[in-house]
């Protein structure tokens, strides 16, 4: 019990990571209205730029947070001008391929100029076990690093929410993730708008990027194109563009992956996840979104 | 304007001609064929190969090359896949021009392309592969990383049961075709020594290993055993020293890596074996990898010395053939037949077409690998 409690826990905070990913992909799908494949590749951007933080002022993890969000923030209006903005009224699977494309690009370039080997990030946060009893026999071992990283996708969230609902430029991009016609028509700028969401999508994605570095005390160059399909299977799994199932679907896929391993190998990780994935969405094809769609 | 142009175009000209590597008295140039992974899960390595290939061929030419003959690589990017290394190799067998095929890193990528090179009867000389059926799969297939029926039954016998003392082996190992070989070849040797080993598998892509690690610490192992190269490595003992175990960590594959032990959270707990060892007393190899360091920005694994190595190989067999023609099968005849000390020790080629190696036993010990003493049967 004490193991598939522990279990639980590695897959919740994996699945926290996968949360943020989720929401970050969500957004930009939601307002720009196209999808993404260089979503891992933004992650990737972000994290180098906080560790480039790390490597040059010192641990600092707010610092870092802010770096790793700018970097992804500023690619991301790259992305929108290459990828997005010259194809909205093209097909598009034109954008789809231009963001391939681009990430392919890029992953290649940050071989090249920071160098193709793994990135060590080490010592971010104290390694202290904080061990839980539940009960006379039963206890669960919670890592400073899990709870932190946990704490911090809450935090995310929820700013993220509350920029949604408070605030002026939070309302626009729910107008034109709603309705971009009507949006234009009510005096809202859509294109900046948009451009605005993807940026915040892909700053989220590099946060969560440079969460996943210090989870696993590494940066590689190479491993974010399977990060990015996680990020889109659980916004898949929120039915796209609602930020709160989206959210959830990340947990889901977290959790569901670890207690698979539990019960059989590593080998299966994806097998569990997509399994999961498409059992979901034959079973439900809207994924964990009500049938009338809650947008961003 | 177009005088200042032609005259510009003249001396571009003029300087380029002068620079060409080819003096006046080579032979000509023997070109060769490269397989590396220069993107993809195995990037490091790949432009570890491209590296040493490039040191060697530098030093050859300015000393006056094989035999006369410049040596030139064109070094290909088969991204850690198999079915790309297929095509670029089939790709350099139908170029007359390329003599002799370099690499691939992958046991798997080299088996893939050993009926191709069987087919052109081109010499596939790989640095790193180590799967025992490789080289015995064609006359032109060679390795000089040593195999996985040497290395992994040491570990059991000299590492395990000899050295740690340990009864009970937790094994994490990737599951890819050197895994599987390194696996079952520990396992033979392990049943002999009466050691329980459990086993757990991943992907070689895989990142997230804490799950793993709360496994396999279910079974409670006096060692954890890791199988694999490069960055898995050190991510799989970190997230054991997360998870706050306390368990002595031994690791097949990555050699003594400095790219390990920097991103080790506990360097000083692992033990590895490693038929090569970059020795701080030896001022040659220091040289040397110093020399790689400042070309490629991160220090040498044994991977980037085996590189090397197999440029110098080529020039041997170049050399044994004397003032005869340079072909393809004469290359693979001077191969089999040479013998060669390079940076990584001894060559000699079984008649298989790959090397025994002699293994170390390797430590951190204040964040430098040391080779561990302090026990008798090394010479065993």
């Amino acid at each position: 019990m004490e193991y598939f409690l522990n279990q639980l826990v590695n897959g919740l905070c994996q699945g926290a990571i996968y949360a943020l990913m989720a929401i970050g992909y969500s957004v930009i799908v939601g307002v720009v209205g196209m999808v993404t494949f260089a979503y891992g590749e933004i992650m990737m951007i972000g994290a180098f730029g906080a560790y480039y933080v790390f490597q040059f002022i010192g641990i600092n993890l707010p610092v870092a947070l802010l770096a790793a969000f700018a970097s992804s923030f500023l690619l991301g209006i790259i992305v929108y001008k290459l990828c997005y903005e010259r194809f909205f009224n093209a097909p598009r699977h034109i954008s789809l391929l231009c963001t391939i494309g681009f990430s392919m690009l890029i992953k290649n370039l940050v071989q090249i100029v920071f160098g193709p080997e793994t990135k060590p990030v080490l010592n971010i946060i104290d390694n202290r076990t904080f061990t839980i009893p539940l009960g006379s026999a039963i206890s669960i071992d919670l890592k400073l690093l899990q709870i932190v990283v946990m704490v911090l996708v809450v935090v995310l969230a929820v700013t993220l929410t509350l920029f949604f609902n408070r605030t002026k430029s939070g309302i626009a991009l729910r107008a034109v993730s709603q309705n971009k016609d009507a949006a234009y028509l009510m005096g809202i700028n859509v294109k900046r708008t948009a451009m605005l969401g993807n940026c915040i999508g892909c700053g989220f994605g590099g946060v969560a990027g440079i969460l996943l570095a210090i989870y696993y005390y590494s940066i590689s160059t190479t491993t974010w194109g399977g990060f990015s399909m996680k990020a889109f299977s659980a916004s898949v799994l929120g039915g796209l563009v609602d930020l709160r199932m989206s959210a959830l679907g990340g947990l889901c896929i977290g959790i569901v992956e670890n207690l698979g391993i539990t019960i059989s190998s590593a080998t299966f990780r994806d097998v569990f996840a997509f399994g999961f994935l498409i059992i979901m969405l034959v079973l439900r094809p809207q994924g964990f979104a009500s049938k009338k769609g809650s947008r961003v | 304007m177009k005088k200042f142009v032609s005259v510009l175009l003249v001396m571009v000209l003029a300087l380029s001609l002068s620079v060409l590597p080819v003096s006046a008295e080579s032979k000509g140039v023997i070109k060769l064929g490269g397989l590396a992974p220069l993107t993809g899960n195995y990037a490091e390595y790949g432009k570890g190969f491209q590296i040493g290939w490039q040191m060697a061929i530098d030093e050859i030419n300015a000393a006056g090359g094989a035999n006369g003959y410049m040596l030139e690589i064109d070094v290909k990017d088969t991204q850690g896949d198999t079915v790309v290394s297929s095509t670029m190799a089939t790709a350099f067998a139908e170029d007359d021009e390329i003599m002799a095929i370099l690499g691939d890193f992958t046991s798997g990528a080299c088996k893939a392309n050993a009926s191709i090179v069987d087919r052109y009867g081109i010499v596939q000389l790989s640095p790193t592969a180590s799967a025992p059926d490789y080289a015995a799969m064609s006359p032109f297939c060679f390795s000089i990383m040593g195999r996985q029926d040497g290395e992994a039954p040491y570990l059991a016998t000299y590492v395990l049961k000899k050295y740690l003392g340990v009864e009970k082996v937790a094994v994490i190992r990737v599951d890819s075709d050197w895994g599987l070989a390194c696996f079952e070849n520990f396992k033979a040797q392990a049943d002999v020594e009466g050691l329980e080993v459990t086993e757990e598998k991943y992907k070689s892509d895989e990142t997230d290993f804490s799950s793993i690690i709360t496994k396999v610490k279910l079974s409670e192992p006096d060692v954890l055993v890791v199988m694999d190269q490069g960055a898995a490595v050190s991510a799989i003992f970190n997230a054991a020293d997360a998870a706050d175990w306390d368990v002595k960590h031994v690791a097949l594959g990555p050699g003594t890596s400095e790219q390990v032990v920097s991103q080790l959270m506990t360097p000083d707990n692992i033990i590895v074996t490693s038929p090569f060892f970059f020795d701080p007393e030896n001022e040659e190899l220091t040289k040397w990898k110093e020399e790689f360091t400042s070309k490629a920005g991160f220090e040498p694994t044994v991977h980037p010395a085996c590189a090397y190595d197999t440029m110098y190989l080529i020039k041997t067999a170049i050399e044994n053939i004397g003032d005869g023609e340079v072909t393809r099968d004469a290359i693979r005849a001077g191969l089999q037949e040479l013998e060669m000390q390079g940076v990584t020790g001894r060559i000699k080629f079984e008649p298989a077409g790959d090397i025994q190696r002699d293994y170390m036993i390797c430590g951190v010990e204040n964040g430098e690998w040391v080779v561990l003493k302090g026990f008798d049967y090394v010479n065993e």
